[in-house]
């Protein structure tokens, strides 16, 4: 089952996921394509199948578990003596030939809880909580797998951009149907700033958000990588940052600043930046402008740094570009998660398990009165090596006391 | 060259000597040997330790302060470093000349390969945004000493393999200190995922994405899972969990080189 789990994975990491179907076709061949589409092996995580494997998964755990915990309630009845015989099979046990009392017992078994007596004797265990180890933490991986699912129900993922001065109040959430959600509170970009290390690596990146609801500025906060601001259950995260260029120009005597795309009508000219390229063949940053000659879309270069290319007469009008600028925006990622907790829980609750599993075990002592001294056998369940040794230690501390 | 590089390059000729002295050994036999060479161990790791404490002094004085856990180089520097640790830990179990060998070969492998290589940039580098984080320690040490843990676990997967009496310790003994290694580093790798789990909630809005390096610590895990229920469960022993113990840490490598290597994504820190 798990192994399932695991080949389904691997296919997912070799497989690239989530590209668009040209990538795919480039890669492979156009029936290996199909055969991806088909399987949903674009997004192996996502689909049917993997969900399918998942809950199988989900529900094989929980009968395992169910079956265990019975198994425990039932050993737990059975904590009667065993017969003489019974106990001189075991692999560990010695006499003792006089009678200890029972505080003497009881410090020597130091750690260990009675769980019977009688007059024929009684009955002492050790880590009995190592039992539920595995429980715990199969009982944990449910937990995290209802996290998941429940934060795939209820939890959502959206994207934001704000340059500087900008206030949204909806975010657009990804995936096959890109949409935009309401947040129900509106963020304000009041300033967001880069620096820099000296070899030009990113060192870090802070937005300054204004949260504003029902028309009140509410909080301020800076958002930092690994620092994100949490509002009413949902995070906003520094994601990502880049920039768009807005272009100034002058058209006749007028002074304009435009952004890409943005449309400028005036008199009878209408025109618009559409393409920004840093350096083009070496002659620095250019622009391309579309414009409309009597109804026909035109477009013409402009090159900043070239004296002939920077300036064009359009529909009789001196067009001269002047200049760029970089307008720095943030990517914020939005999400909120509901099973977040559940998670986390989860992986606290397997962290104990693991421990009470590995490293305590369940161990047993039987003391059987007998003519002169007492029978004493012993037998752990797990880390066998280790026990005999505490065995042994017992063996001397009961001889030593009645010789 | 820095002074902790130096320092370093000592104690990867200590791990040459001690991988000499292991060969000794096999020639003469005589114990005195081997505890001579666990006195050089420590003598090592505690060189090495100082080797690592310097690395982060000095990344202070470039003003880019920042513990040696961030980039390729200290990665391999740190792998061959918990090894160390985890031979040292578990020294009553390891304590066969075979076992040790291999584990000091791999540290000399490693620090060889971090201070020999050309495509290991051995400066230190300052820490992009994503990486600044406390999460950062916890991670890469629970990651790493797991990873360390189930070195020794191949070891005796591979010993397992091999009979030649009198060198190799008796097969229930591997098969022993075998288990003992995947139960020491079970936990950390969990705990290594799920601090990294909790990280990346904090820095990229989701604790979980199915990135390739994600993806491929959860088989490894698996794996590891899959060799304790065979163990435990259905009493598995022998042959069958020593093969588990070879594909488990064919997966632990692919998790930490191939994943930076071969597959692109959020984990691709060894460029």
């Amino acid at each position: 089952m798990l192994s399932c789990i695991a080949l389904g994975s691997i296919l997912g990491t070799v497989i690239k996921q989530g590209a668009g179907p040209e990538e795919y076709l480039s890669l492979y061949s156009e029936n290996t394509y199909r055969v991806i589409i088909l399987l949903g092996l674009n997004d192996v995580y996502h689909s049917l199948w993997f969900l399918a494997l998942l809950l199988l998964f989900a529900v094989n755990l929980t009968f395992c578990t169910l079956r265990r915990f019975i198994r425990i309630l039932k050993g737990d009845q059975k904590a009667a003596l065993p017969e003489e015989t019974a106990m001189m099979a075991m692999a560990l046990n010695f006499r003792t030939n006089k009678p200890i009392d029972d505080t003497r017992i009881s410090s020597i078994l130091k750690g260990y809880r009675i769980i019977s007596s009688g007059i024929e004797g009684s009955v002492f265990q050790k880590g009995a909580l190592s039992q539920y180890g595995v429980l715990l933490i199969h009982t944990s991986i449910m937990l995290i797998l209802i996290g998941g699912f429940v934060g795939l129900i209820a939890g959502f993922k959206g994207f934001l951009i704000l340059h500087k001065g900008d206030t949204k109040n909806t975010i657009t959430i990804g995936g096959e149907r890109p949409h935009e959600k309401q947040l129900g509170f509106s963020l304000k970009c009041k300033e967001f700033q880069v620096s820099f290390y000296p070899n030009g690596a990113p060192k870090d990146y802070v937005t300054t958000v204004e949260v504003i609801e029902g028309g009140k500025a509410i909080l301020e906060k800076q958002i930092r990588v690994n620092a994100p601001l949490i509002y009413k259950g949902i995070h906003i995260y520094q994601a990502s940052y880049g920039s768009t260029p807005s272009f100034s120009f002058t058209i006749g005597d007028e002074h304009i600043t435009l952004k890409e795309k943005e449309p400028y009508r005036k008199d009878n000219i209408v025109l618009m930046p559409i393409r920004f390229e840093q350096n083009i063949h070496n002659f620095g940053p250019g622009v391309m402008v579309a414009y409309l000659d009597q109804g026909e879309p035109r477009t013409v270069w402009f090159l900043k740094n070239i004296e002939r290319f920077n300036e064009k007469n359009i529909l009789g009008k001196p067009v001269r570009f002047l200049d760029v600028q970089e307008n720095l925006y943030t990517g914020l990622s939005v999400s909120k998660d509901p099973g977040i907790w559940i998670v986390w829980a989860g992986f606290a609750f397997i962290l104990i398990g693991l421990y009470i599993n590995f490293f305590l075990y369940y161990r047993r002592i039987y003391i059987r009165n007998s003519t002169g001294g007492h029978l004493i056998a012993g037998f752990a369940g797990k880390n066998k090596d280790a026990f005999q040794q505490e065995f042994e230690n017992l063996r001397r501390k009961f001889n030593g006391i009645s010789s | 060259m820095a002074f902790h590089h130096k320092i370093l390059g000592i104690v990867t000729l200590l791990y040459l000597c001690l991988f000499l002295l292991h060969i000794i050994y096999f020639a003469v036999r005589k114990e005195k040997i081997i505890s001579f060479t666990w006195i050089v161990l420590y003598g090592t790791l505690g060189l090495h330790t100082a080797g690592l404490i310097l690395r982060w002094a000095e990344s202070y004085h470039h003003g880019i302060g920042h513990a040696p856990l961030s980039n390729f180089y200290e990665s391999l520097v740190f792998y061959s470093w918990c090894i160390s640790l985890i031979l040292i830990v578990m020294k009553k179990r390891v304590n066969y000349p075979v076992i040790t060998i291999f584990g000091v070969l791999i540290s000399l492998f490693l620090m060889g390969y971090a201070s020999i290589s050309p495509s290991v940039d051995r400066n230190i580098q300052p820490l992009v945004p994503a990486l600044q984080s406390n999460w950062l320690h916890i991670h890469v040490i629970t990651c790493f000493l797991a990873y360390a843990s189930f070195v020794i676990s191949f070891v005796c997967g591979l010993l397992y393999m091999i009979t030649w009496k009198g060198i190799i310790p008796p097969r229930e003994t591997l098969d022993e200190v075998n288990y003992r290694s995947v139960i020491v580093g079970f936990p950390l790798l969990s705990a290594g995922i799920f601090t990294g789990a909790v990280w990346a909630h904090y820095a990229w809005g989701s604790y979980w994405s199915w990135d390739p390096k994600e993806t491929w610590s959860l088989i490894t895990w698996i794996v590891y899972a899959v060799f304790l229920h065979a163990r435990l469960v259905r009493g598995w022993k022998g042959k069958k969990i020593a093969v588990l113990s070879i594909i488990g840490f064919a997966s632990v490598i692919f998790t930490y080189f191939g994943v930076n290597f071969i597959l692109s994504g959020l984990h691709s820190y060894a460029t």
